[in-house]
């Protein structure tokens, strides 16, 4: 089964305000659209994913769930444009990264599971210049993005502290900081609500909402079973590799 | 023009992200300092035993060694990319870098920056202290044209850090082969002892890398010695290593990049 949310508007315009067709992006109208995705590890092992269609609009926030390892985190490592499916196309406004990376990059940002992609020797602030610079955040709004998101992600008390000093927790908001710092359209987010307290995950569903009220969109994926109070656009599951209805 | 700059930026939060990361550890460069001494130490009392043709004194053949010390940090800094990329494989930084925007190719070319600049002022400071400890006579009108020519070798030797970051993305081991690769260079590179000693076969392999041009004309430049081969004809092959390898290098790199994100590989470390 298809993820699509409704029926795709014509007329709908691209990030830039450009309307997509006069682009020449065929088909583009969507922020995100995983088409056919197809990944297989192995060729002794079944599919990961097996033509997996999903199509965000804007403003939305969809659930991915399902059983660990069956494919959530693949999913969105190819929407993000860490890995190439075996089949199938990962579109952002209709162009891959492959054929504009630095534009898919700009709109996309990815939270990866897990506690990894953080310098230990490097404190809060200087972690967020870092991503800020390596994000190309135009240097005439840097330091109120930086500043603004260490505020917004209670960040204050511990900017000028090493990350490897910090628990896990305060890693945590320190890494959704990181992804929803250059204010991107499209946001990835793969088991977000690890380790945090209650403050985190209200923390968290800010942030998403800032970014739906800016006509982004927010895939999310974690476990089954968790989250159930966020209300979602759409909620799918992956089984054997398709998305089913959840 | 606005997105150069903010390019630029991004080149110099690397330089200041490895220099945070190496002041944090506090105690590093005495400790790279006292190394420097003692390599100094160790060949000033083996120059006093070198008595052979081409050095008219042992202070001839110490100055030749010490320009020779100098490079090879300047060699192992180049070689350490691969074990930097390893590093950012393993904390999963690298992920992230080439989900950003400035993308992985050029955050590993920035990545060289910190690396080599601190190799270079090692290299100063590795002739300084021969010239108060040990009484090196630098030739000072021609010391200043020597800062090019470090610039010029730098990037004829950057390619090889490069490849073997691109082996480092294929296969996941930072160190392989390079410290060989250091060994076989410090030989057949002229960093310890002339070339002319060596065999002729090794002579020849002397000639298929940039280390012993940019060794003859830094040796020229700083102490003076004599050269078997013209400064010009040195400078050009370091332009043509240069030019020829950093484009290849930087091709192998993003290729390798690519192949890892077709296979999925470029997520295991």
């Amino acid at each position: 089964m298809s993820g699509t949310l409704e029926a795709i508007e014509p007329e709908i315009r691209g990030p830039d305000g450009m309307h997509i067709r006069a682009a020449g992006l065929k088909g583009a109208a969507a922020p995100l659209m995983l088409r056919g995705l197809t990944k297989r590890w192995r060729k002794d092992l079944p599919l990961v994913l097996d033509s997996l269609d999903l199509t965000l609009l804007p403003g939305t926030i969809t659930w991915v769930g399902g059983r660990n390892g069956v494919g959530k985190t693949t999913m969105l490592r190819i929407a993000a444009g860490l890995i190439d499916p075996d089949f199938g196309r990962a579109e952002v406004w209709g162009a891959t990264a492959v054929e504009n990376r630095v534009r898919y990059q700009q709109l996309v940002s990815f939270l990866p599971a897990g506690d990894r992609g953080l310098y230990a020797r490097l404190t809060v602030r200087r972690q967020l210049e870092f991503w800020g610079r390596i994000a190309l955040i135009r240097r005439e709004r840097f330091g109120e993005i930086v500043n603004g998101a260490i505020e917004d992600f209670d960040l204050v008390d511990l900017a000028e502290r090493r990350v490897d000093r910090m628990s896990m927790g305060q890693r945590q908001r320190l890494r959704i900081a990181m992804t929803f710092l250059s204010e991107p359209e499209i946001v990835l987010l793969d088991e977000p609500l690890t380790s945090l307290d209650a403050e985190g995950t209200a923390i968290v569903q800010t942030a998403v909402a800032k970014v739906l009220a800016r006509e982004g969109c927010v895939l999310w994926c974690s476990p089954s079973g968790e989250h159930l109070d966020i209300e979602f656009d759409a909620r799918w599951m992956i089984e054997q590799g398709k998305l089913v209805p959840a | 023009m606005s997105a150069q700059i903010t390019a630029l930026h991004a080149f110099g939060a690397v330089l200041r992200r490895d220099l945070y990361v190496f002041l944090s550890y506090r105690t590093r460069i005495v400790s790279q300092m006292l190394t420097a001494v003692f390599s100094l130490t160790l060949f000033y009392y083996v120059s006093k035993l070198v008595h052979v043709s081409g050095f008219s004194s042992p202070q001839s053949y110490f100055g030749f060694v010490v320009v020779g010390i100098a490079l090879v940090s300047v060699m192992y800094s180049c070689f350490s990319i691969p074990e930097i990329v390893r590093q950012e494989l393993v904390a999963g930084t690298f992920d992230r870098l080439l989900l950003s925007p400035f993308g992985a190719i050029r955050s590993v070319v920035a990545m060289t920056l910190f690396p080599l600049l601190y190799s270079f002022m090692m290299a100063a400071i590795t002739l300084g202290l021969a010239c108060v400890l040990y009484g090196l006579q630098l030739h000072w009108s021609t010391v200043p044209w020597s800062i090019p020519a470090m610039c010029l070798a730098l990037l004829a030797f950057l390619p090889f850090g490069l490849m073997f970051a691109a082996l480092t993305v294929s296969i996941k081991q930072g160190a392989v082969g390079t410290t060989w690769v250091i060994a076989l260079i410090s030989i057949v590179g002229g960093l310890y002892f002339p070339v002319s000693l060596l065999p002729s076969w090794a002579q020849t392999a002397a000639k298929l890398q940039p280390f012993t041009p940019a060794t003859n004309v830094l040796r020229h430049l700083l102490v003076n010695s004599p050269q078997s081969t013209s400064i010009s004809s040195a400078l050009v092959k370091l332009a043509l290593f240069a030019g020829v390898l950093l484009p290849g290098s930087l091709l192998a790199l993003a290729s390798a990049i690519r192949i890892g994100q077709r296979r999925g590989t470029i997520i295991e470390y």
